[in-house]
């Protein structure tokens, strides 16, 4: 039954097809064969053009195929390698299909319905979303009726999404990076290896493509957009996230600072709750870090509620910070001397 | 849920359309309701797509789509019953794996999940991973979450969501006064490194946010909810602009823009000149500010008013005169 060229088929019905028709060959089809045949091309297929934008639309149907997941395989015809036009196309069934041992319980639905939502907006939540859509095609019903309760974590940096997509096509990426204590950024150039989060805060851990070794970064100081070049790399390695994550605790557990907070003040309340022993009237705390320059930031915002004892290092960061703060706002000194004492 | 979905991506559907036909082919039939139900859509959202299944196949051997190389439903109870029932099937007879990403946000989250103190003892968390693994179509992307220390609160607070209670407590707000309040919790979020309550005020009578570590003396109390999270659409923003707001004028390094972004109002004009941007942040009081600023030395300066500017001042003077005598307590 072919269309007539005037109906309009569906984004959703294209590629839908495409993917039937791409599963359901075993040798793969040409391009021509697709554009040619598969509802959706084929209505705007022309004998007697060379159907440039036809092709276009199927080079970005490929990539939103493939970035659901779906092993869209390309094989070169064995009669004529390197030949374009004769390039083949699959979705083997093997490696499209579920494997029969990934089955789930009833209450390991329910977990991963609950580890879903632990997500609260970006594309960690969008793709934990798709992924739950795919379990219920399983048809297992989740041992409890409403989801459990978790906590939502948000994903603020807007550098996340195209990190994430950089890491799996393992591309390398530019950004401008605020190197915490610094005051201008410098664009760095990194292949991506593992995005972590650690004590709150999102991190990416990558080779420095300039200083040719491995770097953390802070997601919260890149301060403008993230590039992917047109480079890829070959990770060297495995198990990088967890590495990573390992080598951040440990530089965690290794920096030790000691510090006095004012009783009671919101110094006090805060600080005691992560680091201490909960109770707004302990003024002795001693706090692990990661980084020292942001740690001294921190501190700094405290002002008088806040003494650095040790180490004499990241003292001396927070009281340059405190004097910096003082003199590019000095001409207000004078009038402020009287209310130095905050009420 | 009451979250608004947003609308669904060609993309999307096409998902949808992968994960339904392996649903309802193991089903002899099916009805649009149960199956809405089971997918979390609205039964319309059903309908469409099996009305597209029942159109969709392969070219087939003479390119042509002919009869048997479609899907196909029985139609009559399709249209007469609302049920579905698959009666040909075609190049599909599994569910698809998971991407590379989609497997590895639920692994992070399960990672996250596997810190929280009630799930110490569900086993099944690390197993649970490594299938989620092996069902994805490339090695899931290396996302990884730390657990975060555990709050007594927190604990708390997601009993009383659990048994669906009223909680009260001590709040210590941003100006520094305390208040004893009641709220019905809705969400836990964490932003960064601090977590905050979202719930219905008892006292405002309304949607509010506190934030936990400013939260003291809770109890669950034995009063059902009033609002129940299903009931309450949360604004997607954890704090509301107010009338009663400040504006402060800067200047900050044009790098450390983005830092203070969250505090720049929509359509506040920003001047540029030689790496420095002069702009206006909103406050909602002094108090907050001095910190803000006080944090960010170096690369942000209050340009007026000039009595934003002395609590500035006088704030960070005060701390670097702790500095000035030599402190005593140093061992």
């Amino acid at each position: 039954m072919p269309s007539s060229s005037t109906t309009r088929v569906p984004v959703e019905e294209r590629l839908f097809s495409l993917v039937l028709a791409l599963l359901a060959t075993e040798t793969g089809l040409t391009k021509s064969e697709i554009l040619s045949t598969v509802q959706g091309y084929r209505q705007r297929y022309s004998q007697y053009s060379d159907n440039a934008s036809l092709e276009r639309q199927f080079e970005r149907d490929k990539d939103d195929i493939r970035e659901l997941g779906v092993p869209l395989e390309t094989v070169e015809s064995p009669g004529d390698p390197g030949n374009n036009q004769s390039l083949r196309y699959r979705i083997p069934k093997g490696a499209y299909d579920l494997p029969a041992d990934v089955v789930f319980s009833a209450e390991e639905i329910t977990l991963l319905g609950l580890a879903a939502t632990v997500w609260r907006e970006g594309s960690l939540s969008a793709e934990s979303r798709r992924a739950i859509m795919k379990l219920r095609s399983l048809g297992v019903e989740s041992d409890e009726p409403i989801l459990g309760y978790a906590p939502r974590l948000r994903v603020r940096e807007s550098s996340f999404e195209p990190l994430s997509v950089a890491l799996e096509r393992k591309t390398i990426v530019t950004f401008p990076y605020l190197k915490p204590g610094d005051r201008a950024s410098r664009l760095r150039t990194v292949a991506p290896l593992a995005l972590i989060q650690h004590q709150g805060r999102w991190h990416l851990q990558g080779i420095d493509q300039d200083a040719h070794g491995s770097r953390t970064f802070l997601l919260s100081r890149i301060v403008g957009p993230v590039g992917l070049t047109n480079r890829s790399f070959e990770p060297e390695g495995s198990d990088f996230a967890a590495r990573a994550l390992d080598e951040l605790e440990r530089i965690w557990g290794g920096n030790v600072a000691e510090i006095e907070v004012v009783a009671k003040s919101d110094a006090a309340i805060r600080l005691n709750k992560r680091y201490g022993d909960r109770s707004p009237s302990n003024t002795r705390l001693t706090v692990h870090y990661s980084d020292a320059n942001i740690l001294a930031d921190e501190f700094a915002s405290y002002g008088p509620e806040v003494l650095v004892l040790s180490p004499d290092s990241l003292r001396d960061a927070v009281r340059s910070r405190l004097d910096a703060t003082v003199e590019a706002h000095r001409d207000a000194l004078d009038d402020a001397e009287s209310g130095a004492q905050d009420d | 849920m009451t979250e608004r979905r947003p609308p669904m991506h060609a993309q999307d559907k096409l998902a949808f359309l992968l994960a339904l036909v392996p649903y309802l082919m193991d089903r002899d039939g099916v009805s649009v309701g149960e199956a809405a139900g089971h997918f979390g859509v609205p039964a319309e959202q059903i309908r469409d797509a099996v009305r597209l299944i029942a159109v969709s196949g392969v070219p087939g051997e003479t390119s042509q789509y002919q009869h048997g190389d479609l899907f196909d439903i029985a139609w009559e109870d399709f249209e007469e019953n609302d049920r579905i029932v698959l009666t040909h099937m075609v190049a599909i007879d599994d569910s698809p794996r998971f991407s590379a990403r989609e497997a590895a946000a639920l692994i992070a989250g399960l990672q996250y999940l596997s810190a929280l103190p009630e799930n110490a003892d569900r086993d099944v968390i690390g197993s649970l991973m490594a299938k989620l693994a092996r069902g994805a179509s490339a090695e899931p992307s290396q996302v990884a979450v730390a657990g975060s220390q555990s709050d007594e609160t927190l604990t708390l607070i997601r009993d009383a969501v659990a048994a669906g209670t009223q909680v009260e407590f001590d709040y210590l707000n941003s100006r520094g006064e305390h208040e004893r309040r009641r709220a019905d919790p809705l969400r836990i979020e964490s932003v960064d490194q601090d977590w905050y309550l979202r719930g219905w005020c008892h006292l405002r009578e309304a949607v509010r946010t506190f934030r936990l570590d400013r939260i003291s003396e809770l109890t669950v109390t034995t009063e059902p909810l009033t609002y129940h999270p299903t009931d309450v659409t949360l604004p997607e923003t954890l704090f509301e602009a107010s009338a009663d707001d400040l504006t402060v004028d800067i200047e900050v390094s044009s790098s450390a823009l983005p830092l203070v972004a969250d505090y720049i109002p929509e359509g506040t004009q920003l001047s540029e000149q030689d790496g420095f941007v002069r702009t206006s942040v909103r406050v909602a009081h002094y108090h907050g500010l001095k910190r803000l600023v006080a944090g960010l030395s170096g690369v942000l300066t209050v340009i007026a008013p000039e009595e934003a500017r002395q609590a500035v001042t006088g704030w960070a003077a005060a701390g670097a005169a702790r500095y000035d005598t030599p402190s005593v307590s140093v061992e």
